[in-house]
């Protein structure tokens, strides 16, 4: 115990784990190894090369000049690329990493076959690398976040299917009775996903609806894909991070279990809120703006519940780093929905549909939220499967604070920007011209805020870099953000 | 929580609900509609593009055209795209039945799109009912008065006999008094005596800071041409990026070639060379210029002054603010 109270080290299992159960767990740890630093390292992979490229599409949007005489450089090629990347290559596969191992922990089992997973990784990079490249050089469908032609789409179905199957056998070789929460999630993420890409690429290109129903089933796959997969994925691990670091049970089971059926209800409905006022029957739009709000109530006992879980613990956000990063999702999860919430009500919408305000929402949900929360269970996972600590406390605190700032005046920027961009839009008085000047400084402070992510990521990619490389610290308590207090006092 | 049984019941119960719900009840609802047309069968409309038209689509999509321009027309009672002259009615399922993919976009960088090809000049002008300009079946018959509706100052007599040929007594009319005529490139088709019956509020001047000088008449293809080569000679504002790579510059051999883009300073080729497009280019173009939304629908009602407009839409020639 420190000087605070709490325990800082393994939650307070681990106090009264018998050797057994800690055997057990080193097992399913060295079993998850390769396949999930396999994906993470992939992940990371992408990480860097979608930053790169977001780089470019921000700069280009408001320098227009910048190498566009080359086809594949081209502002609407690199956007597509830069989006899938981070989607596909990035948000996916280290979703997927974390799931697994998580999966094999709760479900108290080693990993049986880690190589087909590691297989399931390659077909996946395969679909990844060959969609971006098709997009960039000029063979995209067109469709936000389907913008991967279909030889592409089915090796990622592939390698998904490999994936997925693989998991689901892990569940039912689980020991113990009890699902937990997290399971929930992540099973609800991985049942989900492959029936809504189905779905998508069926009623997309092989047997395509007619005319606008295009948009609509494009725009419910990526708001399902954003809430169903990311979402449930991102919420599942926050469900587990936040009780195993403070080692405290999570505060309400029947708060989690409405929050996730509601979720699952609710979110999934949503689609037809980035279509509001289009060519569609008023009823499609209605429904999916009553189902925003209603998402109120998942948000709500979400939100309530990870708050009482942390309701005490909060000062331990000063050392773990773990913690940092999913308190920071978490929180970032209620504004999103929050301000899905407000964007989607049509009074709101007619100003901000077709603005900025689009893309400062989706990085709310795919990184101030997803990413977050990954980031941190990135901090609890690698250094159980390399055996070391993460090197230098410094770069994590980096990395943090680059992030936080970084995506907080990024999203500033673009709602702000992108209401100002509305309201001269909707103002007849004002040539349709004034809306773009309007937005572009805000644009130009949305690069800077990229350059602070850029920053970020090339931190924790050296940092990752180093733990793969073996040359993480040697020690049996975990990196603290700063030091703790506790191990003074503590008699040695 | 006990039981898997109940676990994956309502996993896949939740998402069937969705699935159903979003897809494939709207599917039923909306997913067969037929093109309109009256009662003798003609005046058909939408009609199927035009396979330089669908190879511009991929070009669309291919080239992310539509992260930055939307394809639809809200209504009056909610947005100001009608007052934007984007078009003179709001869009409807209808429109898109024969786009694959559909482009509806959600982000306005650059303005709507759904009908920049009927802002086309008068004798470029592709017939919202129809593939080819003024040939089509329906262009004499009243429900696509469109054609004669509109006569900016690039539709010269000489240049319209192709529509005005028809022969339908619809058509003559408008036709026999067509708008003062100066040059073919001198400013764009703004004024335009023809659509002051309509409810566009202004004929000013370009509402941009436009350079029109020496360029195509606005919206024609050639002016498509020029614009997706070098936005900033038209617009020096804009941030659209050039399309270069979708145009070849040549030497001129012996005269220079018809299609070779109309430049000026200081994007105009060295003496002896041309920028002539691709036929990806000519594609894209083609596809532009078949975006129209203007022809009337029934299920779309339309305002009282605006029936008018209906009937002889406005968004031909009038320009976009």
């Amino acid at each position: 115990m420190n000087a605070i109270g709490i325990p800082l080290k393994e939650p307070s299992v681990a106090a009264t784990a018998a050797d057994a159960e800690q055997l057990e767990r080193a097992m399913i740890d060295a079993s998850t190894r390769v396949p999930v630093l396999v994906f993470y390292t992939s992940a990371i992979a992408w990480l860097i090369i979608g930053t790169i490229l977001a780089g470019l599409v921000s700069f280009k949007l408001h320098s227009p000049d910048l190498l566009s005489g080359v086809s594949f450089l081209t502002w609407g090629r690199l956007r597509p690329a830069h989006m899938n990347i981070m989607v596909y290559g990035w948000a996916s596969m280290a979703g997927i990493g974390t799931a697994i191992w998580i999966m094999a922990r709760l479900c108290r089992t080693v990993l049986r076959y880690p190589l087909l997973l590691v297989a399931g990784s390659g077909f996946w990079n395969l679909g990844v690398l060959l969609g971006a490249g098709a997009i960039l050089f000029g063979d995209s469908t067109g469709y936000q976040w389907l913008e991967f032609p279909r030889y592409a789409a089915i090796i990622l179905f592939v390698a998904y299917s490999v994936v997925a199957s693989w998991a689901v056998l892990m569940f039912r070789h689980r020991r113990g009775e009890q699902i937990y929460i997290t399971q929930w999630y992540l099973l609800g993420a991985l049942l989900w996903f492959p029936w809504l890409y189905a779905a998508g690429q069926l009623m997309l290109f092989v047997v395509p609806v007619e005319g606008v129903l295009q948009s609509a089933v494009a725009w419910w796959y990526a708001n399902n894909l954003l809430f169903l997969w990311f979402g449930a994925i991102g919420l599942g691990v926050a469900y587990y991070m936040i009780p195993k670091v403070i080692g405290r049970p999570v505060y309400s089971y029947h708060l989690a279990t409405i929050g996730f059926w509601t979720y699952a209800l609710f979110s999934s409905w949503t689609g037809m809120t980035r279509l509001v006022d289009g060519p569609f029957p008023a009823w499609m739009i209605t429904a999916s703006i009553a189902a925003t709000i209603l998402t109120l109530i998942p948000v709500a006992t979400v939100g309530l519940n990870h708050h009482m879980t942390m309701q005490g613990y909060f000062p331990l956000l000063r050392y773990s780093p773990t913690l940092r990063f999913t308190v920071f999702g978490a929180m970032s999860y209620t504004v999103f929905s929050v301000v899905g919430i407000i964007i989607s009500l049509r009074s709101v919408a007619r100003y901000v549909n077709f603005t900025q305000v689009s893309i400062g929402y989706s990085h709310l949900g795919l990184y101030a939220f997803f990413t977050m929360v990954i980031f941190g269970s990135m901090y609890y996972i690698v250094p159980r499967l390399v055996g070391r600590e993460w090197r230098y406390a410094t770069l994590i605190k980096l990395h943090f604070w680059a992030s936080a700032y970084g995506i907080g005046l990024m999203i500033l920027m673009l709602l702000a920007g992108g209401f100002l961009q509305g309201a001269d839009m909707q103002n007849p008085s004002l040539p349709f011209s004034e809306s773009v000047e309007t937005v572009l400084p805000y644009l130009r402070g949305r690069s800077l805020a990229g350059v602070l992510l850029a920053a970020a990521h090339f931190i924790f990619a050296y940092h990752f870099g180093l733990m793969l490389l073996g040359l993480g610290r040697q020690s049996t308590v975990p990196t603290f953000l700063n030091p703790v207090e506790a191990e003074e006092s503590e008699p040695h | 929580m006990k039981g898997l049984a109940p676990l994956f019941l309502g996993i896949f119960g939740t998402f069937a609900f969705s699935w159903v719900g979003l897809t494939v009840i709207p599917n039923w609802q909306i997913g067969h509609l037929n093109p309109q047309s009256d009662e003798e069968g003609t005046d058909v409309y939408p009609q199927p593009q035009s396979g330089m038209a669908i190879r511009g689509a991929r070009l669309y999509a291919a080239n992310g055209c539509v992260y930055c321009h939307s394809q639809q027309v809200r209504p009056e009672y909610i947005a100001n795209d009608i007052e934007r002259n984007w078009g003179s009615r709001r869009s409807a399922p209808r429109d898109y039945i024969f786009q694959r993919p559909v482009f509806l976009g959600n982000m306005r960088m650059g303005p709507d799109l759904a009908n920049v090809g009927a802002r086309a000049p008068q004798e470029q002008k592709i017939s919202a009912s129809g593939g080819g300009s003024g040939s089509s079946p329906g262009s004499g018959q009243p429900g696509s008065t469109r054609v004669q509706a509109q006569s900016g100052p690039a539709s010269t007599a000489a240049a319209s006999p192709a529509t005005a040929g028809a022969g339908s007594p619809a058509a003559t009319k408008p036709a026999a008094t067509p708008a003062p005529q100066t040059s073919p490139s001198q400013g764009p088709p703004a004024v335009a005596g023809g659509a002051a019956q309509a409810s566009s509020p202004t004929a000013s001047p370009a509402p941009w800071p436009i350079r029109t000088e020496g360029l195509p008449p606005m919206y024609s293809a050639a002016w498509h041409h020029v614009h997706l080569y070098s936005p900033r000679l038209i617009n020096p504002d804009s941030n659209m990026p050039a399309y270069r790579f979708l145009y070849e510059k040549r030497r001129i051999v012996g005269e220079r070639s018809e299609d070779a883009l109309q430049l000026a300073a200081p994007d105009a080729p060295p003496e002896g060379w041309e920028i002539v497009p691709s036929y990806d280019a000519k594609c894209l173009v083609a596809y532009l210029m078949s975006l129209n939304q203007s022809h009337p629908l029934k299920e779309v009602r339309v305002g009282a002054p605006a029936a008018a407009a209906a009937a002889s839409p406005a968004p031909g020639g009038q320009l976009p603010r």
